[in-house]
């Protein structure tokens, strides 16, 4: 994997309220740097602009204030290479399981010599057999599965995951949590992911980041420095859980 | 991984599973679907002996009497011929469609026994505004080559104006969707001229326009395209935001949201309102057959009743009934296909 660099330099976002011709500070300063072989796992309580900055990353919205850097150029839009996945599916209902994960290459234009990766993507995911089903004969795990599939087929520097797994059942949702390591381990690349689930965060991320909010702001980014596959009942995996709940006010300290 | 992939993995079939759950038939319930399947062939029968040897009203000229028979006959063979196949078949969906529409069947059979008896038996209901059903169906015959020519120049019509109604509405709309501009200055024309039915503006149509034809397209155009518009346009506006946006960050520009993303996205809405302008296309197209063009089966409706021909009108109004029939049922078929994706979506 080449070198990844992604810089968040000054960044802040205010949102217009229209209600009350007011301004909102979403994101206030925001300094990060991250490396390809890194999994950044983002928590904080809803409105610490978490989501936003994973936008701002993505390129739907630009900042306000600041820039955002990634290997030297300044992000300005959407691209596949900072491909994004959502908290809902968002499968294109009218097109097949194939159609949809085939369906960046084409816009692209690279389908022709790229077809064989719509295969791979499948047996990836585990999902070759239903290839030609329409997503709405899909559960909740298997659509998931078909988004990221979609996302990655176009071999992202950064990933962007935004509470992917949140919409999933308890034990699916554990389930998916390795399988997102495992594609995550074939590449190497930079993968940033929101969650509200402080376990996923420490399971998941070579670091954690913990956001604060009003404004939102980064107030501690915390590494793991544990190997995979991790024991969520170990001494040290709690440890980590005491100390990042703490840091979001919910601790007995 | 594997804890959820419970779809289809077994065997059974639809029809298998269907006659798995449902309670065995006794016997005579099995003997009575056949029976059930028999009825409209009795009735049919019925309906024969009735018009052979019923006596007519004595003043009634009754030419070429085997007409009705003829059709009744080929009606029984048919029913006949499928009830035979439903039973050579393996699936049992075929027999118990047949078993389904039976007494339906006979229901119609009946209605032309009762039909026949109001009118050559009785003249209960009066001749000649009630001819009897052999009458109308051998004015049909007489006049089929006539009657063929009409129907063409009607469906001509109906498809001219039926498919530019279309096109133009599909524009306009998809446009209207997108533009916040263009639905600035689109939007009123439609709110005052929707509630206005088409065929208000016939007369005026039929003195501009330069020629009938012409006009009578653009009658037929006018309704579906407002009606094809309208439902465009929700679509497009209904659609949920974040498809556009994952279709952004695969690499979609404008123009590829468009044709990938907004159009599909909106055909469920487009194929409601091609359905809406296909009632309202035939609406309009029989007003105006029947007060300015010169050709078509409305037209011919009112030729006929001028000259007090009602088995001819009778004649003509059951093609138009079996046209328009067919030409929506063919939409319908054709929708179903298209929406197939839709499956288990609604409903």
């Amino acid at each position: 994997m080449a070198a990844i660099e992604l810089k968040l330099d000054h960044v802040s976002k205010s949102f217009a309220k229209k209600e009350s011709k007011s301004v909102i500070n979403v994101l206030q300063d925001i300094n990060a740097s991250f490396h390809e072989n890194e999994f950044i796992s983002i928590v904080g309580t809803s409105g610490c602009g978490k989501s936003t900055l994973l936008r701002l990353v993505a390129g739907f919205i630009n900042p306000t204030e600041g820039k955002i850097i990634m290997n030297g150029e300044e992000v300005t839009k959407t691209e596949p290479n900072r491909g994004m996945v959502f908290q809902k599916p968002t499968l294109f209902p009218w097109l097949t399981v194939g159609q949809n994960i085939a369906f960046s290459l084409k816009a692209q234009g690279i389908y022709k010599e790229n077809a064989e990766r719509v295969d791979e993507m499948l047996e990836l995911i585990g999902l070759a057999d239903f290839k030609d089903e329409f997503p709405a004969r899909l559960s909740g795990g298997m659509a998931q599965r078909v988004a990221l599939a979609r996302t990655i087929i176009n071999q992202p520097d950064v990933l962007l995951l935004d509470e992917p797994l949140s919409a999933l059942d308890a034990f699916t949702r554990m389930n998916m949590q390795d399988e997102v390591l495992a594609i995550w381990k074939l590449r190497k690349q930079l993968v940033l992911m929101v969650t509200h689930d402080v376990d996923e965060a420490i399971y998941m991320g070579t670091k954690v980041v913990v956001m604060d909010k009003n404004p939102g702001r980064i107030s501690k980014i915390i590494p793991i420095e544990l190997d995979y596959p991790r024991d969520r009942t170990s001494k040290q995996f709690v440890d980590y859980r005491i100390e990042i709940l703490n840091t979001l006010h919910f601790g007995n300290k | 991984m594997e804890n959820e992939e419970i779809l289809e993995n077994n065997e059974l079939t639809l029809d298998e599973l269907q006659a798995k759950e449902m309670k065995e038939k006794t016997k005579f319930q099995k003997i009575l679907d056949h029976v059930t399947c028999f009825l409209p062939i009795i009735v049919g029968f019925i309906a024969i002996l009735e018009y052979k040897l019923v006596p007519n009203v004595p003043e009634f000229y009754n030419p070429k009497p085997n007409t009705y028979i003829t059709f009744l006959l080929i009606l029984m063979g048919i029913f006949f011929s499928l009830y035979v196949v439903s039973l050579f078949l393996k699936r049992k969906s075929f027999f118990n469609t047949v078993l389904h529409k039976a007494p339906l069947t006979a229901a119609v059979f009946a209605f032309l026994i009762l039909y026949d008896c109001l009118t050559l038996k009785s003249n209960y209901l009066l001749y000649p505004f009630f001819p009897w059903f052999n009458d109308i169906l051998n004015a049909m015959i007489g006049d089929a080559a006539f009657l063929l020519e009409c129907s063409l120049n009607t469906l001509k019509l109906l498809f001219y104006g039926y498919f530019s109604g279309v096109l133009v509405g599909l524009i306009t709309g998809i446009i209207c969707g997108y533009s916040k501009k263009a639905e600035y200055w689109v939007d009123p024309l439609i709110k005052i001229l929707g509630p206005i039915p088409t065929a208000t503006w016939i007369p005026l149509i039929m003195v501009i326009a330069s020629t009938l034809f012409k006009g009578c397209v653009f009658i037929v155009a006018l309704g579906v395209w407002f009606a094809v518009t309208t439902a465009t346009m929700t679509g497009i506006k209904s659609i949920d935001k974040a498809y556009f946006e994952a279709a952004q960050n695969m690499g979609c520009d404008s123009k590829q949201l468009i044709f990938k993303i907004a159009i599909p996205a909106a055909v469920p809405n487009i194929f409601q309102g091609m359905t809406q302008g296909m009632s309202s296309a035939c609406v309009a197209l029989m007003v105006a057959e029947m007060i300015g063009v010169e050709s078509g089966l409305g037209w011919y409706i009112v030729w006929a009743k001028a000259w007090a021909n009602y088995s001819k009108m009778y004649a003509s109004i059951i093609i138009i009934c079996i046209i328009f029939t067919v030409v929506t049922q063919t939409l319908a078929f054709i929708r179903r296909r298209v929406l197939r994706w839709q499956e288990g979506l609604v409903r």
